[in-house]
């Protein structure tokens, strides 16, 4: 029971954040720190955290900085930890050549220094030099073998080099170092995986999706989906999605659309129609597990529109939007008057969040959220009244349906 | 043990054997060839079929297969190379529109980098191709990335040693591992979708590419990935399913940079579009196929082999035109085939085996060309002696049909006797029963005295008694008789004839002598007349031939005065001389047919005309006639009258020769030397035994006549008393072929016998075709040579090999004579086997062999008493020439 309350903790926590979504899940985002290591939460050794350390404001004062930071090597040119702070700053700048020669010199004032050689070995694997990044992380490993980030950069160095082998045993090494580490979990899950060795990648994977790795929570969505390593449970893959997507990871939002989809699916004979509508039910009943002090008082009460009855402002919109999200009419219903007139100073009406759950559970097919959304574009609720918009919305509705909206809109 | 000779024989004479093996040996040549220049034969094999190749009409792509290309949109989407991710999502999509396979032009060989998802990527498309199990990767040794669920296909083109990509390797091995190619595994898993049970991956090791256009990815429909994608995002399911939904998708994320492969059409590819190439070939089950190694080998050797055999059968530039032509032929069949069957027959090894056939022939038909002839020589003998032997069959065959023949008339008259005394010998079988017990008594009685007569015999010969002076008196009595006639005999058969001829004498029966010229026929018709009752009346001896045919009834008949000029007085004729006495008309054979007339009614009727008279004269006169010619062969000749012949043949003796009867020679030599000597007033010469030696091995074809010349010249011409060898001289030592024509001029009618023989040889003694010369019937011609075989065998002392001899003539017949005359005499013995005596035996025998010449009848009997006395046979003849043997 602690286990789900820590996963739906963890759940709510994201969905209340406002992450950026990328395009695509695998490319990195331009902002990023060239840090080699894909890790979207850096791990939390002090000693590495100068590598991510800068911020935006400090980016921008970067060419000052560099400037003061060539005047300490001028005063102190036999200072290695003066050098590898310019190389630092001319990384950030993107200046990975004279980052590597700094560093380089830094190496040869101070040769048995491993964070030196972690730092080169870093640059160059943003410089893609994976055969001299390896020969230098190599060495740090050598200098200080309780060093958990370049055991961690070596697995990702290795990897890119196709010792895929090498690469798990670095990080399993990283992991013995500091076994609280999601982003070499993850790694090592996906090492795992594509070695066919998808139950100990699936444990590690669940492991590093409750640590908050979304990657990690999108492919245990997966895996529950196809029963890769675990039992098949589709009810799990779609929380796993969820979880990712409340950190904004955009893959997983594209599996829980095709789900719905395919829920939402013209062709009732379709087996996985039935499936999908059953894992979304499941889903939504699932949900009252996170909350051990309320239960159903009847079938068309859901969690959310109990949340809200109890007045529990942290949860109970969140929790309409994952249940809207999941297809549920009566959310969605309360939503919708959430959407028009707010609730009180917890929630601002024409609340974007909601009318993009409306419109992309429509454009998904799902009726009431059409007849919503229609209804939304029809009078103007938070913008302009557009008719041909709403009309536009019910593409696709059979009349009976349309009807109640079309009459209330004055278009019939 | 293998039969070298034969085989060797075997193998110059059979065109097809030589031409097998020279096809066969053009064939390795022509592989040798191509071994040291492997470019130039290659392209020159491949010629008609990259021609074709690039002429033909453009070939169907099929509806089934899907190309999803990359395109200068998603280039600068997605980059130049693509994130794995973005491929799973691909894989995924066509995957759930129902396509029936998946192929990924991508190598599984590297990590993702960083930048292009990493590890998350791979593992991304590692789930894809999960979902969609299986999925085609390319093969590669290194591959990093493993799953279960990629089958890995090679891309890999063979190149021609022109340098020319024309196949495809269904299979390869890489790194001791069995690759299939990328196409046929896209087909294989297609084909398993509609029909899981069947697996059509092709049995061949390689298959040739069939090029859609120039070959090239730009002839095959492709679906940019731009608008893959574009649908994927808008979720546009319809167009999606359009392009995935049961079709074999093929995926091409990558540039293609390198087109390493020249295809026959000129146009360089690479691997994977080639693949392309199988895969839409095999879809469209439109495949070029190519014969193998061993088919490639077969032909070349079929074609070589029968450009051999034209060049072997036929002669001079026919041969060459037959060869081109076949060259042709096949040239014109390969075409046909590659364009209605896309079956590739090989050109420059069959071509440049004919060529080397051309030559090889050439040399093996003139260093063979000798041993052919002696080869054919050989067969030309084997088939002579065939053809002999075939022969000789024949007239086995031939004889036995006669035989047959023969029997079946003796039996046909034989059961007409029997029909005619079935009902005397019913009433007589009563009878006859009685007198069975009682000649049974006598048989055992007969029995005893035999046995008693055998055993005086055997002691008489114990006793060494002196063979001959003891004769038997009967015999003794004749030979005295004899001796007073003039007849100088001791041989039995004459002997015997002598007795026959003093019963006859008593009877008024015309008696007709036969009998060589020298036999003693004027003896024995003398001997007629003085045992007659007439011995006291006239003899008169007629040579009819010396008579002048004007003069013949003159002589004959006589004539009246005035009847002719000249005739100054009446004169009596030789019949009228004869009167109350006997003529003997010498040579009657010689007659002319209008005196045969004549003479015929003056025997029927006793009387004639003179001539010039009105009155006839009737005489009373016994009539001997005498000739050495075959009067029953005149009769059905025609030169001589059948009623004179009847009317004269009352009595006939055939008078044997002095070779018959050799063992009168030494007595006749006795008194012809006697009687000489005593003409001669000089003391009786001696003759030794090597003279007596010869003269009893002589011929004598003259007969007696002629042994008396021969005495008379040997006692002239010699000065000694005792006469040797060295005093007889006979005209050399006679061959074959003189013996044969004294052999015809002494035989009856020998004339006629010579030519019959002559005919007969020249034939090569084929009877059908004798008689078509003589016009007569073939029995005719098969019975006057049997005839004249037993004659001849009767001569030779019953020496069959020198009797053949004879009448063969020459030795190129001589083994067909020498079967007739074995199977004629065979038959003969078959015929008298049954009979207990010769009597009894030539009784059957003139039955039997009725048509047979009556001169060589005797032969017959000559044979058949000799044939007899072998075998011990108890008759009377036989005792009594036991005895005078004795």
């Amino acid at each position: 029971m602690s286990r789900r309350l820590l996963l739906v903790t963890i759940l709510f926590t994201a969905l209340n954040s406002q992450p950026p979504v990328h395009p695509s899940f695998a490319q990195a985002p331009d902002d990023q720190a060239p840090s080699a290591a894909p890790s979207e939460s850096p791990p939390p050794s002090i000693d590495e955290s100068h590598l991510s350390e800068f911020t935006t404001r400090e980016l921008e004062d970067a060419a000052t900085i560099l400037a003061d930071l060539r005047g300490n090597v001028r005063m102190f040119p036999d200072n290695a930890e003066a050098r590898l702070k310019l190389a630092q700053g001319l990384y950030r700048i993107g200046d990975l050549d004279a980052a590597i020669d700094e560093c380089r010199v830094a190496i040869k004032l101070n040769p048995q220094d491993a964070k030196a050689h972690l730092q080169l070995g870093v640059i160059l694997m943003a410089k893609q030099d994976w055969r001299a990044a390896a020969s230098v992380l190599k060495e740090a490993v050598r200098l200080d073998p309780a060093m958990t980030h370049a055991h961690y950069s070596l697995g990702s160095v290795q990897y890119s080099l196709g010792n895929v082998k090498a690469a798990i045993q670095s990080y399993r090494q990283a992991l013995e170092l500091q076994p609280h580490f999601p982003d070499a979990r993850y790694r090592l899950a996906l090492l795992l995986k594509l070695t066919n060795r998808d139950q100990e990648a699936v444990q590690l994977m669940e492991d590093a999706a409750q640590g908050g790795i979304p990657q990690a929570q999108f492919f245990l969505g997966n895996a529950y989906k196809s029963g890769q390593g675990v039992k098949k449970d589709l009810s799990r893959a779609i929380f796993w999605w969820t979880t990712a997507v409340a950190f904004g990871h955009q893959p997983a939002a594209d599996a829980l659309s095709k789900l719905r989809r395919q829920a939402l699916s013209s062709d009732h004979k379709d087996r996985r129609r039935q499936d999908a509508l059953d894992a979304f039910h499941v889903y939504r009943d699932k949900l009252w597990e996170g909350f051990p002090d309320y239960s159903r008082t009847d079938d068309s009460e859901t969690l959310g529109t109990r949340l809200l009855k109890e007045n529990r402002a942290d949860y109970a919109v969140s929790v309409l939007l994952q249940e809207s999200y999941a297809l549920s009419i009566v959310a969605q219903g309360e939503l919708a008057k959430l959407y028009e007139s707010g609730w009180g100073q917890h929630l601002a009406p024409f609340d974007k969040k909601i009318l993009t759950c409306f419109e992309t559970t429509a454009g998904e097919g799902f009726v009431p959220a059409k007849t919503i959304l229609a209804r939304i574009y029809g009078k103007g609720i938070g913008m302009q009244p557009d008719l041909q918009k709403a009309k536009s919305a019910l593409k696709g509705l059979s009349k009976q349906e349309m009807m109640p909206v079309l009459d209330e809109l004055g278009l019939l | 043990m293998l039969d070298w000779p034969k085989l060797r024989r075997l193998f110059i004479t059979s065109p097809q054997l030589q031409a097998l093996t020279i096809g066969l040996l053009a064939a390795l040549f022509a592989k040798a060839v191509w071994t040291v220049a492997p470019a130039t034969f290659t392209a020159f094999d491949w010629t008609a079929y990259d021609t074709w190749l690039r002429h033909r009409a453009p070939i169907a792509v099929s509806p089934s297969l899907t190309i999803v290309s990359r395109d200068p949109a998603s280039e600068e989407r997605f980059g130049t190379l693509l994130d794995r991710a973005l491929l799973a999502q691909v894989i995924t999509v066509a995957h759930e529109a129902g396509a029936t396979a998946i192929g990924l032009d991508h190598r599984l060989d590297h990590a993702s980098p960083a930048q292009l998802g990493g590890a998350a990527s791979d593992a991304l498309l590692i789930e894809a191709v999960h979902a969609a199990a299986p999925v085609v990767f390319v093969h590669d040794p290194d591959s990093i990335l493993r799953s279960d669920a990629a089958i890995l296909g090679h891309v890999v083109v063979l190149t021609d040693p022109d340098h020319v990509a024309r196949q495809i390797p269904l299979l390869t091995m890489v790194e001791a591992q069995t690759v299939p190619a990328f196409g046929s595994i896209l087909y294989d898993l297609s084909q398993q979708q509609a029909s899981p049970a069947t697996k059509s991956t092709e049995r061949a090791t390689t298959t040739l590419v069939n090029p859609v256009g120039n070959g090239s990815l730009a002839a095959l429909p492709t679906i940019p990935l731009s608008s893959v994608w574009e649908a994927i995002q808008h979720h546009d399911d319809q167009k999606l399913d359009g392009w995935f939904k049961d079709k074999v998708v093929v995926i091409l994320p990558n540039a293609i940079t390198q087109s390493p492969w020249l295809l026959p059409t000129s146009q360089s590819v690479s691997g994977i579009v080639a693949q392309l190439q199988l895969l839409n070939s095999l879809l469209t089950d439109d495949r070029l196929c190519l014969v193998g190694p061993v088919g490639r080998y077969g032909i070349t050797a079929l074609l070589a082999s029968i450009v051999a055999w034209c060049l072997l059968r036929f002669r001079g530039s026919i041969s060459l035109l037959f060869a081109v032509c076949a060259v042709t032929i096949y040239g014109a069949l390969m075409m046909t085939i590659l364009v209605g069957l896309h079956l590739v027959l090989p050109v420059a090894l069959p071509l440049t085996a004919a060529l080397f056939v051309l030559l090889g022939t050439t040399a093996w038909t003139h260093l063979t060309a000798g041993q052919r002839m002696v080869l054919l020589e050989r067969d030309m003998l084997r088939v002579q002696q065939d053809a002999a032997a075939i022969r000789e069959a024949l007239i086995l065959r031939e004889s036995r049909a006669e035989a047959l023949q023969e029997d079946l008339e003796a039996a046909k008259a034989a059961f007409a006797q029997s029909a005619g005394q079935q009902e005397e010998l019913t009433r007589t079988t009563e009878s006859l029963r009685s007198q069975i017990a009682e000649a049974q008594a006598q048989e055992q009685m007969a029995r005893q005295q035999l046995e008693q007569v055998e055993r005086q015999l055997h002691d008489l010969r114990a006793a060494g008694t002196k063979a001959g002076t003891v004769g038997d008196a009967e015999l003794d009595q004749l030979r005295n008789e004899c001796r007073q006639l003039g007849i100088i005999t001791q041989d039995p058969t004459l002997l015997r004839m002598f007795r026959d001829v003093k019963k006859g004498a008593k009877s008024p029966l015309t008696v007709l002598l036969l009998g060589e010229p020298g036999t003693g026929k004027e003896l024995f018709a003398k001997a007629v007349h003085r045992l007659s009752p007439r011995a006291s009346k006239t003899f008169i001896a007629v040579n009819m031939a010396a008579i002048s045919p004007e003069l013949f009834e003159s002589e004959l008949f006589g004539h009246m005065k005035g009847s002719f000029t000249g005739a100054t007085a009446d004169r009596r004729g030789y019949f009228e001389l004869a009167n109350h006495g006997t003529i003997f008309l010498d040579e009657i054979g010689d007659l002319r047919l209008d005196h045969q007339s004549k003479l015929l009614r003056v025997l029927q009727e006793k009387s004639f005309y003179r001539v010039g008279a009105t009155t006839p004269t009737t005489v009373d006169v016994r009539i001997v006639a005498a000739t050495n010619r075959d009067l029953q062969k005149g009769v059905s000749e025609g030169w001589f009258r059948e009623d004179l012949y009847f009317r004269l043949k009352g009595l006939v003796f055939r008078l044997p020769p002095l070779r018959e009867r050799t063992r009168d020679i030494p007595i006749i030599v006795e008194a012809c030397l006697a009687e000489m000597a005593t003409q001669m007033g000089r003391p009786v010469p001696k003759l030794s035994n090597d003279a007596l030696r010869v003269l009893t091995e002589h011929d004598w074809p003259g007969n007696i006549r002629e042994l008396r010349h021969a005495l008379e010249r040997a006692v002239a011409l010699s000065d000694d008393s005792l006469l040797t060898k060295n005093s007889f001289y006979f005209e050399g030592v006679a061959t074959n072929e003189e013996k044969a024509a004294t052999l015809a001029a002494t035989l009856p009618d020998s004339a006629s016998d010579a030519a019959v023989l002559n005919c007969l040889r020249q034939h090569g003694f084929d009877m059908q075709a004798t008689a078509k010369t003589l016009g007569w019937d073939r029995s005719t011609v098969t019975q006057r040579l049997k005839g004249l075989c037993f004659q001849a065998l009767v001569e030779a002392n019953g020496d069959q090999a020198k009797a053949a001899a004879v009448i063969a003539g020459d030795s190129t017949h001589l083994r067909t004579v020498e079967l007739k005359l074995m199977d004629y005499y065979d038959h003969l013995l078959s015929v008298i086997e049954p009979f207990g005596t010769a009597d009894e035996a030539l009784l059957d025998c003139k039955r039997r062999f009725k048509n047979l010449p009556d001169r060589h009848f005797a032969s017959v009997e000559t044979l058949v008493r000799q044939h007899c006395r072998q075998k011990a046979i108890p008759s009377t003849g036989l005792k009594k020439d036991v005895q005078s043997s004795r």
